[in-house]
């Protein structure tokens, strides 16, 4: 089991987010949750990698409890990718040091080793061209590839994507569901929040419903878009399909 | 009018000299020790234990919240002499000029690393990089880019407030040319060069950050 989430609440002041979560996300599974703005989708995975403290209740990272004081959390974080809607690229270095920092400071791993990996992973994601270019001359879809070639140049063992789409032009959805779709494939356990439902439907092994802090539902794609058991799901679906 | 302007300002030109290498001196050691002592206290401001970081607030509220020309006669006549038992223009000027310094450039760094999105925090966090990681590699070099311009304005101020320190006999510039007009009583001649030299020396400091910051950018 890659990730566990045992009764899991989270609270920003009086608003309680996060109502006793459970999940778990097995080896090479792909987990997409949906969900109305608001239902704490993002949240979720906040808490997973810590970004958010955690209120009350268990997250564990192959079997570490993240929530606990001595786990050493920076450490567990290098093994957990994290993709962004907002891509959160470093504006002041190029692509490839973009790619190259946190693999030679954080894993001091040698120059020589992260560049190659780092351009082996950028012609992954279609971009061995822009390796010297500045983040701020990328368009959308670009920024948010080199985003996951910067994540997976730390060779995590799971990936978090926190609606990597949201942020595009339409027409540049596409490249980054591709990536995706290709690191699905290649085995990579991932927890996706999105809206696209297309790629839920293609891609997950499942797919979660959240609504108001709760999982409403999962169950496998083709089961929860054609028959959904809770109207609350139903009714979402029905607004977005 | 008995006195050529020319031939005093002939005679005075190699007090002016040292005066303006003394000006540039303290100028820069305020920068340097400023900066330096500057970003601990804003590091120290933002502790996030209230009461860690209650000396620095106070430091700031203190150097910004009161003349500086009564710090510099505190330090001159008060803290100076009773650390180091004599008194010393130069040490006390530099001194002044840095802790005052500091207060301001505290400010001006806390507010160009909060200026930072938090996101850029959130990426590097996520990818394992610890606290002070982030600060390094990711917050640090970009506030510093953003904060240049407003740096820029307390080099040019520090410049033009080192004149204070004509009051402890501190030989800079603006102290020689008191001297010169004292001794011949005159008023244009000695300020109106001392002008001219800061005008260059301020000039001068913009057109260095200024290239500083078209360097630094990125595209």
């Amino acid at each position: 089991m890659m990730i566990k989430v045992e009764d899991l609440k989270k609270s920003f002041g009086d608003n309680e987010v996060l109502k006793k979560i459970n999940l778990e996300v097995n080896k090479q599974e792909v987990v997409v949750v949906i969900g109305p703005s608001g239902s704490g989708k993002s949240t979720l995975l906040r808490c997973i990698n810590l970004l958010e403290t955690i209120t009350s209740g268990h997250v564990y990272i192959e079997g570490t409890d993240i929530a606990d004081k001595k786990a050493n959390i920076n450490k567990i974080r290098q093994d957990v990718g994290m993709v962004f809607q907002q891509f959160n690229l470093f504006p002041h270095m190029t692509v490839l040091d973009n790619i190259m920092l946190a693999p030679t400071k954080v894993k001091k791993v040698s120059k020589e080793h992260a560049k190659e990996k780092a351009l082996e992973l950028l012609g992954k994601v279609g971009l061995a061209e822009k390796a010297d270019a500045y983040p701020d001359s990328l368009s959308g879809g670009q920024k948010q590839r080199i985003a996951i070639a910067r994540a997976l140049a730390m060779e995590p063992k799971m990936m978090l994507f926190d609606e990597p789409t949201s942020a595009l032009d339409p027409e540049m959805v596409g490249e980054v569901l591709d990536v995706m779709k290709q690191l699905a494939k290649d085995g990579m356990t991932m927890v996706v929040v999105t809206h696209e439902m297309g790629f839920a439907r293609e891609v997950g092994d499942r797919v979660i419903f959240m609504d108001g802090g709760y999982i409403i539902e999962e169950n496998e794609p083709r089961q929860l878009f054609e028959h959904p058991q809770e109207e609350r799901t139903k009714a979402f679906l029905s607004k977005i399909l | 009018m008995g006195v050529n302007p020319f031939e005093i300002i002939k005679e005075y030109l190699p007090f002016f000299a040292s005066g303006t290498l003394f000006t540039i001196g303290f100028s820069l050691a305020g920068i340097v020790f400023g900066t330096i002592l500057g970003l601990l206290v804003c590091f120290g401001k933002m502790l996030s234990n209230k009461w860690l970081s209650l000396p620095f607030v106070c430091y700031i509220a203190f150097f910004r919240g009161t003349p500086l020309f009564v710090q510099i006669l505190i330090i001159h006549f008060g803290v100076v002499p009773a650390i180091f038992h004599q008194s010393n223009g130069i040490a006390s000027g530099i001194i002044a000029l840095s802790l005052n310094e500091a207060a301001y450039i505290a400010e001006v760094f806390r507010a160009g690393i909060q200026s930072i999105d938090e996101g850029q925090t959130e990426a590097a966090r996520s990818l394992g990089m610890d606290k002070v990681q982030a600060m390094r590699y990711i917050i640090l070099p970009q506030a510093v880019r953003r904060v240049l311009p407003p740096m820029g304005n307390e080099f040019i101020s520090l410049i033009k407030d080192s004149s204070l320190l004509a009051a402890i006999a501190a030989p800079e510039l603006t102290y020689w040319a008191q001297a010169m007009g004292a001794q011949y009583a005159i008023v244009w001649t000695p300020y109106l060069t001392i002008s001219f030299i800061y005008l260059i020396l301020t000039l001068g400091m913009s057109f260095l950050v200024n290239r500083l910051e078209r360097r630094m950018a990125t595209k």
